[in-house]
């Protein structure tokens, strides 16, 4: 795991994404702590101020600090995204292990029906989900993981097809061992890397989609400071104030960029042999 | 015995008026040109009866003619009809039509086609929302082709106002006993204008009416209607020539028409606000001292700075602003938390209150109004949480029906209907159940009353009775806010909000001319 | 390609869409605002709502309302919108004819600028203009679309006044101002394929530039613009058709949000208000739709490839 963690630090996209990453986990653990506002306090007389010594990012239509907006709202924005990859690629992966272990028709017919469902685009299939669940953050959060499992159940079965005809889960079948004992033991963690490859990539995508809903109007809800609904609402306001449009774009954009670069670092730090 | 003066004015001695055009401008308008106009939302139906939105109201209002119209200053002027009457007891109304008025289809427009369509709107299978508001109509009839007799249930004083209800709009008796459905997809009306295309989602065309029974108007060959769906994107549309006239757009937005070359940014003051509905026969807004913390811990004048902009007018707990005719001017109340800490606590609650405060998505200053008064109420002790829903959801589940939710409503044509829209015990809409016996016994005094003097005096106690026992809470009413390119002439923005004349809008020589 | 093949995808075209209606279908039913109440709005009496409940049909139980839809869908009959009570197969298919055109134009615009950058990126690697072009790949791909709408408009329209911000015209009326309206929603949309392709041409480029193939030809003494053009893009380029196919699918998605800021009346739009307003049947023609044209590009997608594939092995 170490000598894993110094090959990934060894890349400047390694680096770079670890870094960053560790800012932002630091921002949700510790925003409302370090926040010099409270997130919700409205400031009649501070609507719309430029960004100054009161206000460092600038402050909202309602006079709300966009500073503390942000940090708090690391909060609402990243662990849930998280959550919702982390959902959707356990369910994917079961799914595509599953698919592949059983292998031959069943395979055939498992992997069809789940191409049938990613024909139904990602951010369609979330607002249909969202319309149906109702409102709000955490509604959105299972929107997405449903998703977001077809596609990763895809991914999931070409690596685990690979590993399936390999000689260690030959012997496991000739040994008699469960179906369940084969997938969890032998097969699942032999495809890990690639899985964790692109979950870290999704979870950018993950955040985006969130941000994209919020927009919508189907996300999170106000008041809260989730990074997307902060974008959606300072739209209209951003030929006067578009420091409020400014910063928390910023903030999706890093974290996403951040992600992404974990995920291009551990690409190239599972697979050392592909020096690109 | 009602005075002559008195009479005649009820009687609509604006007969002179009628026909000619309102000219504010040096020389005569310009004829001819295609006018662009942008709505936020789709008209999904255009059925004169069953319109509901702005942009459907703008579409019949082309395509049909009431009775009567109102003026901007909330006054009633001849439209289908040139004269009216009451008898005595203000009991039996009495309308001439204008003779030699033609449908789009040619047919002509007669005393049967005014009884036919009154009745449909009456008649709850159509599911009209024009049922309940134009007035208390028993039975109507055609005395002649060009009289029609109206019996009410009771004295009305304000019956040919409201006939300027936007859904009383005149429909031909033979559609009506035929396919009245296919007013949904087709129009056959009087109106100043022709409906050429319909494509609802994207956008509505209607073309001059050369029969239409003012020869000198519309001035408009041809109207467009897009619908652009993004506050944002349609005010760039606007500041870059692309559109000439704008519906309705946000505080955000008006700061930008406002500066931008070329553009007029209007604005209206007006009776549009939104109001938070306290249940109040359940707990806890059934204790008036709750209702009244309540009333206390919110800022108005931050109200009207959060949710409107800034562009509006600070309210006090009733629903007539300055805007209507009978408003009475009260002491602004000032927010006052120890005094609301105080109140709560005699109710029962020392140490605060939770409550969810339900807000539609549509508009969005529902929700900045329920996030503004969480905060502000914070410091009283109510302990807030605004849930968000979609309008669809909103209407089925919450609205009427809910303990605590944010509503929104234009402004009507007379204080008698907002009062009967929302706050008598038999209210179409009593979302409050206030069911106050003496209220209605003042608003239905009020109604039958003729005397100018007395009938102020009763809608000043009505909104010093909603001021003092808050069945809602009122805190701002909205400014209308629009644009329109400077080459636009003669469009005026109605308080009313649903009222647009577009026949009285002509083409500068600026415009750009358009295939 | 024989006829067998073609059956195949067929089938499969045919299972995905039934595949996708079951589940749309599956969907709405358990959409919480009644859809009577939703048309009738406000002053609908309990009545009304009753009557029409019956006549939508919405009482009955949920295999039979799919049942009754599948088989005049069958038919080429999509339904009647419960909103604007006009035909819904005809507006959804003028809708998607519109998006089609952004998405296709976009496509386009995509392969035209990122299959160059991505052979410059590859060809210069590890150089200032790789590091450059990555770093703006990145950023396109780290940005949500509604995001990137709001800031190209923001450039290019309110402040340079080189484009419309918004609006739709069709070319078939007036093909300049079509073009100039539809170039901003395509820019917005091209952001993020871009990227896509650009990384995957700058990859690929480098895999097949180090190749066995490669150095054979270059040990021929083939010329190196010979080397890189008739062998190594054409190797390269089989596996952009493949993304480009599935972003087909992040196409459809993208056009919801993009055509509602830039006020397209595509298929997009379509949906998103007939989600809105609960209008079943324009959702579920709106969502087969969709899944259709994503079925049939990828048929087509997988066409290419081996047509492709084919003649560079007989190469």
């Amino acid at each position: 795991m170490t000598e894993l963690f110094i090959r990934l630090m060894r890349k400047p996209q390694g680096f770079v994404g670890v870094v960053l990453l560790a800012l932002i986990a630091a921002a949700c653990l510790f925003g409302p702590a370090l926040a010099p506002y409270a997130p919700e306090k409205i400031d009649f007389l501070g609507r719309f101020r430029a960004p100054g010594w009161q206000n460092w990012l600038g402050a909202d239509q309602f006079g709300r600090d966009i500073l503390s907006r942000l940090m708090v709202g690391a909060r609402s924005t990243v662990p849930l995204a998280f959550i919702a990859t982390f959902v959707g690629s356990a369910a994917g992966a079961i799914i595509g292990v599953g698919s592949a272990y059983l292998g031959g028709r069943t395979d055939e017919a498992i992997m069809r029906t789940n191409d049938a469902v990613l024909a139904i685009p990602g951010l369609l299939m979330a607002l249909l989900l969202v319309s149906t669940l109702g409102n709000g953050a955490g509604n959105a959060v299972i929107a997405i993981a449903v998703a977001f499992a077809p596609g990763m159940a895809r991914v999931t079965r070409s690596a685990a097809l690979n590993v399936r005809n390999q000689d260690y889960v030959k012997a496991a079948i000739a040994r008699g061992e469960g179906a369940p004992w084969i997938i969890f033991r032998e097969m699942l963690p032999n495809v890990m890397a690639p899985i964790v490859i692109e979950s870290t990539i999704r979870v950018s995508f993950a955040i985006m989609l969130f941000a994209t809903l919020s927009f919508l109007g189907v996300g999170a809800q106000p008041p809260a400071s989730e990074w997307g609904l902060m974008v959606a609402d300072a739209r209209q306001y951003m030929h006067q104030a578009p420091w409020g449009l400014i910063a928390p774009s910023a903030a999706i954009a890093l974290t996403a960029v951040a992600f992404n670069l974990l995920g291009d670092g551990l690409r190239d730090a599972l697979n050392p042999k592909d020096e690109r | 015995m009602l005075s002559v003066t008195r009479r005649l004015f009820l009687a609509g001695t604006a007969i002179s008026l009628a026909g000619l055009p309102k000219l504010t401008l040096a020389e005569a308008p310009k004829r001819g040109g295609v006018l662009r106009m942008s709505v936020d939302q789709a008209a999904s139906v255009i059925h004169p009866m069953l319109a509901r939105v702005n942009p459907e109201y703008l579409v019949t209002e082309l395509l049909y003619s009431n009775l009567t119209r109102l003026k901007p200053d909330m006054t009633v002027e001849p439209d289908l009809a040139i004269s009216w009457e009451p008898n005595a007891t203000l009991t039996e109304w009495t309308f001439k039509l204008r003779s030699g008025v033609t449908f789009h289809d040619g047919s002509p427009l007669t005393a049967d086609d005014v009884v036919a369509t009154i009745n449909a709107i009456l008649d709850p299978k159509t599911a009209s929302p024009g049922r309940t508001n134009v007035g208390p109509i028993k039975e109507v009839a055609a005395v002649d082709p060009v009289t029609v007799k109206f019996t009410l249930t009771g004295a009305y004083a304000d019956l040919p106002v409201a006939l300027t209800y936007l859904n009383a709009r005149i429909v031909p008796a033979k559609l009506i006993a035929g396919d009245l459905a296919s007013l949904s997809t087709t129009a056959n009306g009087t109106g100043p204008f022709k409906l050429a295309a319909y494509e609802p989602d994207r956008r509505i065309v209607v073309e001059r009416n050369p029969a239409y029974y003012d020869p000198a108007r519309p001035y408009l060959d041809r109207i467009e209607l897009l619908v652009y769906p993004d506050r944002t994107a349609e005010a760039s549309a606007m500041i870059s020539g692309e559109i000439d006239l704008l519906l309705t757009t946000t505080p955000g937005e008006y700061e930008r028409l406002v500066k931008a070359d070329g553009v007029n940014a209007l604005r209206s003051p007006s009776g549009q606000f939104l109001n938070i509905n306290l249940g109040c026969d359940q707990k806890p807004f059934n204790d008036v001292r709750v209702r009244q913390a309540l009333a206390l811990a919110v800022d108005r004048e931050a109200t009207v700075g959060f949710v409107a902009g800034g562009y509006g007018t600070p309210g006090n707990d009733t629903p007539l602003s300055s805007a209507y005719h009978f408003y009475k001017n009260i002491p602004l109340k000032k927010p006052d938390i120890a005094k609301a800490k105080k109140l709560l606590a005699d109710a029962g609650y020392p140490n605060g209150i939770d409550l969810t405060l339900v807000a539609s998505d549509k508009p969005s200053t529902r929700t900045q109004l329920g996030v503004a008064v969480r905060e502000m109420a914070a410091a009283a002790g109510f302990r807030i949480n605004v849930q968000t829903m979609p309008h669809a959801t909103y209407l089925d589940q919450v609205w009427k029906k809910g303990n605590f939710y944010v509503g929104f409503y234009n402004m009507q044509p007379t204080a008698d209907a907002i009062f009967n829209l929302l706050y008598t015990s038999n209210a179409a809409w009593n979302e409050t159940r206030w069911n106050n016996a003496d209220f209605d016994a003042l608003i239905n005094a009020a109604r039958v009353e003729t005397d100018e003097a007395k009938r102020t005096a009763l809608y000043a106690k009505a909104q010093d009775m909603m001021n003092a026992d808050v069945p809602s809470v009122i805190s701002a009413f909205f400014d209308l806010l629009a644009a329109q390119r400077s080459y636009v002439d003669g469009y005026v923005l109605h308080p009313r909000g649903s009222v647009f004349r577009l026949d009285m809008v002509s083409l500068g020589a600026a415009a750009p001319k358009r295939a | 390609m024989t006829l067998a093949w073609f059956a195949r995808r067929l089938m499969l075209t045919l299972y995905t869409v039934i595949v996708v209606s079951m589940l749309v279908f599956a969907i709405t039913q358990i959409l919480p605002a009644d859809a009577a109440q939703s048309l009738l709005g406000e002053n609908a009496t309990p009545d009304a709502l009753a009557a029409l409940r019956a006549k939508l049909g919405l009482g009955d139980p949920a295999w039979l309302q799919y049942s009754r839809w599948a088989r005049h869908v069958f038919t080429g009959d999509f339904g009647i919108s419960m909103r604007t009570s006009l035909p819904v197969g005809p507006e959804m298919l003028a809708a998607l004819s519109r998006s089609l055109l952004l998405t296709v134009s976009a496509i386009l615009v995509t392969l035209a600028v990122a299959v160059p950058l991505g052979v410059v990126a590859a060809l210069r690697q590890g150089r200032l203009t790789d590091t450059g072009v990555s770093l703006i790949a990145y950023l396109g791909v780290s940005l949500p679309e509604f995001v990137t709408a709001t800031l190209l408009a923001l450039l290019l329209a309110d402040t340079l006044h080189w484009l419309p911000a918004t609006g739709y015209v069709s070319p078939l009326e007036d093909f300049g101002g079509g073009i100039r309206h539809l170039a901003l929603p395509v820019l917005t949309v091209s952001v993020i394929l871009v990227a896509h392709v650009m990384r995957m041409m700058r990859s690929e480029t480098l895999d097949v530039l180090k190749s066995d193939y490669i150095r054979a030809a270059r040990l021929k003494g083939l010329p190196e613009r010979t080397v890189l053009f008739r062998h190594a893009l054409r190797n390269a380029l089989l596996p952009v058709i493949t993304i480009i196919a599935l972003d087909v699918g992040y196409l459809l998605g993208g056009v919801i949000v993009i055509e509602e800021i830039f006020a397209i009346p595509g298929i997009g739009r379509a949906l998103m208000i007939a989600i809105t307003t609960r209008d079943l049947p324009s959702i579920q023609a709106g969502a087969l739709i969709m899944a259709a044209t994503y079925a049939v590009t990828n048929t087509f997608a997988d066409m290419a490839y081996a047509f492709l594939d084919r003649r560079i092995r007989y190469d």
